[in-house]
């Protein structure tokens, strides 16, 4: 849990280490010329901007969070100077960082854009994250909740400024869960007697749906139990999805879904909705940012729902996960990095504007200390009256926060999506789909030309 | 006599807009596809932080793309889908077309412009409204279904292709049919005149008369469909959310797409685009080639 391994991922001396990273930069910008005035040797000196004094900017920001055009605004009200111009880009997966990878390929990046933390490492790659340690971040770091901070923390250097995250809790229909007398779950066996009374209290009604193709879903119960997919580790990659907590996590959903304790069938779509809005699916092991999902699309059943911890698989040692998180990253090509990370600092620590992004549904604040500090405080009327997020504000505590994405991590969830929802149709076993997708990563890490090894005997 | 020169000029000048956009925007992607396809990028440290550089790979990510096994599935899975798909759309499109040509046909115009409707719905949002149709708990079709017994799953593991099927068909047969409307339009009046006169009845005029003369309209749309099964991609892509079953390399356009913009790996995207091309192109002159012979045997 105390392991913070986005920071020690290699053990050679930071000063080697740092003239290469800087070295790097320069030779990936060196070809337009935007830092040939500014740079001198290998590392470019902290505070370069090519904003002279009094002059009037204007940063580029490619978002997609739904309450962003707000706090922005408020920004622009109060810094005459130093404009941001919006862009609301597609979310990153539906095209949004095919758009930013493509930029960043022809230096033509915006100066600001999120990215999601499981993204971060395919921009390393691409060298489209600016080194904002040689800004003097570091300053800024007390600001946050540790974890998030360290999502964009590689190789010691930070690359990114956290904005929210998805701690992970169970929504559930408390009327429907007193009414038919079945206790809140506090551990998976429970969750599985619950799940054993739901069906027999309606023939019709599962206590959860299991999405067979929304990995991100696997991925976050994964985390929960313990594993940690990808390591580094002899200056490459070792890729472990079939670890002792990720087989623990899949018996036991091989047996929810063999037993039919649950239906296997896609959440956050049409067809999922419609049972919510029913009472068909009673409760949903899902994150943060799943509150705007159920009120928007269950608005019928307000004041049904309440929000308890994420089941644990051992009392003693609580655990949450995360599903879902972003990062303000500031990009490489950016001219003008001091004006750009001071926004990116008071976008998610200025209290406004947290409280506009969190009205927005942009998911759990990376500041540290928000749920007493915003208005994620109160009471919801959607949630019987509860202070829901008192339950995240526990949650987002007991992450484990050594949890590592790979480069590739995007390909690696889609991988699992086709090999979880291949065991599910076949009534196998989920353990192969993990450790077939443990291969595919182990494949795709290598077509990046990394290094890389699967656990398990697997080459 | 006119001199040479002054024959070709004007054919030049109109040849040169078409000429220009056709070398920019077709055979140089095309070219440049196929140079990034030989190439790969090495990386050291864990993400490249200690260098960066693009090798010559050779036909590496060709060998690549078999080897994973993910492509070759998703073109076995539209080979499969096309060998269903091609001669339903065709016959459905030919019926519907001597349908409005028989000349007891009533109604025509409405019939025509009706057929042809689906066709004038973006392709998007044609999937969808099948996909609606197709969810549980949402759609009428199901609930009807499940009301007799059927307990249909459209959405199934088995049954999504032939659900992207039926979206494809009730978008194209009617353009389909169109095409082949338009030549029976063409075909000479007295011919069937004469046919008519020695007797010949309806169903003789359309097996001796008709679809041998609307063999070309036919051909032309069977190449359309063969290469539009080949390229399926808007369909699966938006029923994708909605089920666990269509997978992101599907379709060999969806495992194409997915490698180069949301794996970022365009060599090997490179790569799958150009077996894509070479297979379509093998396919279609292929179907030329073995009409074409059976027309001269």
């Amino acid at each position: 849990m105390s392991v913070p391994a986005p920071e020690g991922v290699t053990m050679s001396s930071p000063v080697t280490r740092r003239s290469v990273l800087a070295g790097g930069a320069a030779a990936a910008l060196g070809g337009t010329g935007l830092l040939a005035g500014c740079t001198t040797g290998a590392a470019p000196p902290p505070g370069r901007s090519d904003r002279k004094p009094g002059e009037k900017i204007t940063l580029t920001f490619w978002n997609w969070v739904p309450g962003m055009s707000a706090a922005v605004d408020l920004w622009n009200k109060q810094n005459p100077d130093v404009q941001v111009h919006l862009d609301n880009i597609v979310p990153g997966g539906s095209g949004g960082y095919a758009k930013m990878h493509a930029a960043v390929r022809t230096q033509s990046a915006p100066d600001l854009a999120q990215i999601e933390y499981h993204i971060l490492p395919s921009f390393m790659l691409d060298g489209g994250l600016l080194d904002l340690t040689d800004y003097g971040v570091e300053k800024y770091r007390h600001l946050f909740v540790p974890w998030q901070w360290r999502q964009g923390v590689f190789d010691r250097r930070v690359r990114s400024i956290p904005q929210a995250s998805g701690p992970m809790g169970m929504f559930y229909r408390a009327d429907l869960f007193a009414k038919w007398g079945i206790p809140v779950p506090k551990t998976w066996a429970q969750y599985r007697d619950a799940a054993a009374k739901v069906r027999k209290a309606d023939p019709k009604a599962y206590i959860m749906a299991f999405p067979p193709a929304n990995s991100a879903y696997q991925t976050g119960l994964a985390w929960q139990a313990g594993a940690h997919w990808f390591r580094a580790a002899d200056g490459g990659w070792r890729v472990d999805m079939v670890d002792p907590a990720t087989k623990r996590m899949s018996d036991y959903w091989d047996e929810m879904l063999h037993e039919k304790l649950v239906l296997a069938e896609q959440d956050q779509q049409s067809g999922w909705f419609a049972q919510l809005q029913r009472g068909q699916i009673v409760s949903w092991v899902g994150p943060q940012w799943g509150d705007a999902i159920l009120m928007g699309n269950a608005a019928g059943t307000a004041g049904k729902w309440k929000v308890a911890l994420m089941p644990q698989w051992d009392e003693d040692q609580p655990a949450a996960s995360n599903w879902g998180g972003s990062s303000t990253a500031v990009m490489a090509n950016t001219k003008y990095p001091q004006e750009a990370i001071r926004f990116a600092v008071w976008l998610n620590t200025n209290l406004d504007s947290v409280n506009l992004l969190i009205k927005g549904g942009y998911g759990w604040p990376a500041l540290a200390g928000a749920y007493g500090r915003t208005i994620l405080n109160q009471p919801n009327k959607f949630f019987a009256g509860q202070r829901y997020n008192e339950v995240f504000a526990t949650a987002d505590k007991q992450i484990d926060d050594s949890w590592l994405w790979s480069p590739t991590t995007s390909s690696t969830l889609d991988s699992l999506n086709a090999t979880i929802a291949a065991e599910v149709n076949s009534g196998g076993k989920l353990i192969d789909a993990f450790r077939a997708s443990q291969r595919q990563t182990v494949d795709d890490l290598r077509s990046k030309g990394l290094k890389a090894t699967g656990a398990g005997g697997e080459s | 006599m006119s001199t040479g020169k002054r024959r070709i000029s004007p054919g030049v000048g109109f040849f040169i807009p078409f000429g220009a956009f056709f070398l920019l925007f077709f055979v140089l992607p095309i070219l440049y596809a196929l140079y990034q396809s030989l190439f790969r990028t090495e990386r050291s440290g864990l993400y490249g932080e200690l260098g960066t550089h693009q090798v010559f790979a050779g036909l590496g990510n060709y060998a690549k793309v078999f080897a994973e096994g993910a492509f070759v599935d998703s073109v076995l899975r539209v080979l499969g889908y096309a060998v269903v798909q091609v001669p339903v759309m065709i016959v459905l499109a030919t019926i519907l077309a001597l349908l409005l040509d028989a000349a007891s046909a009533r109604g025509v115009r409405f019939f025509r412009s009706a057929y042809f409707l689906p066709y004038g719905v973006p392709g998007v949002i044609a999937s969808i409204l099948w996909g609606f149709l197709y969810t549980p708990g949402i759609s009428p079709l199901v609930s009807i279904g499940t009301d007799l017994g059927l307990n249909p799953d459209f959405l199934g593991p088995n049954t999504v292709l032939w659900s992207i099927a039926n979206i494809v068909t009730w978008q194209f047969a009617g353009y389909n049919m169109l095409v082949i409307v338009a030549q029976l339009k063409a075909l000479p009046g007295d011919l069937l005149e004469a046919a008519r006169i020695d007797g010949a009845n309806a169903w003789q005029q359309v097996w001796r008369i008709k679809l041998p003369l609307i063999r070309p309209a036919i051909v032309l749309t069977t190449v359309f469909t063969i290469i539009g099964s080949l390229q399926l991609f808007s369909e699966p892509l938006v029923l994708k959310p909605l089920t666990a079953n269509i997978d992101a390399a599907y379709t060999p356009n969806m495992a194409a797409y997915n490698d180069a913009f949301n794996n970022n790996n365009y060599n090997y995207a490179a790569a799958e685009a150009v077996l894509l091309a070479l297979i379509a192109c093998v396919l279609s002159f292929g179907f030329l080639r073995l009409v074409g012979r059976r027309r001269r045997g």
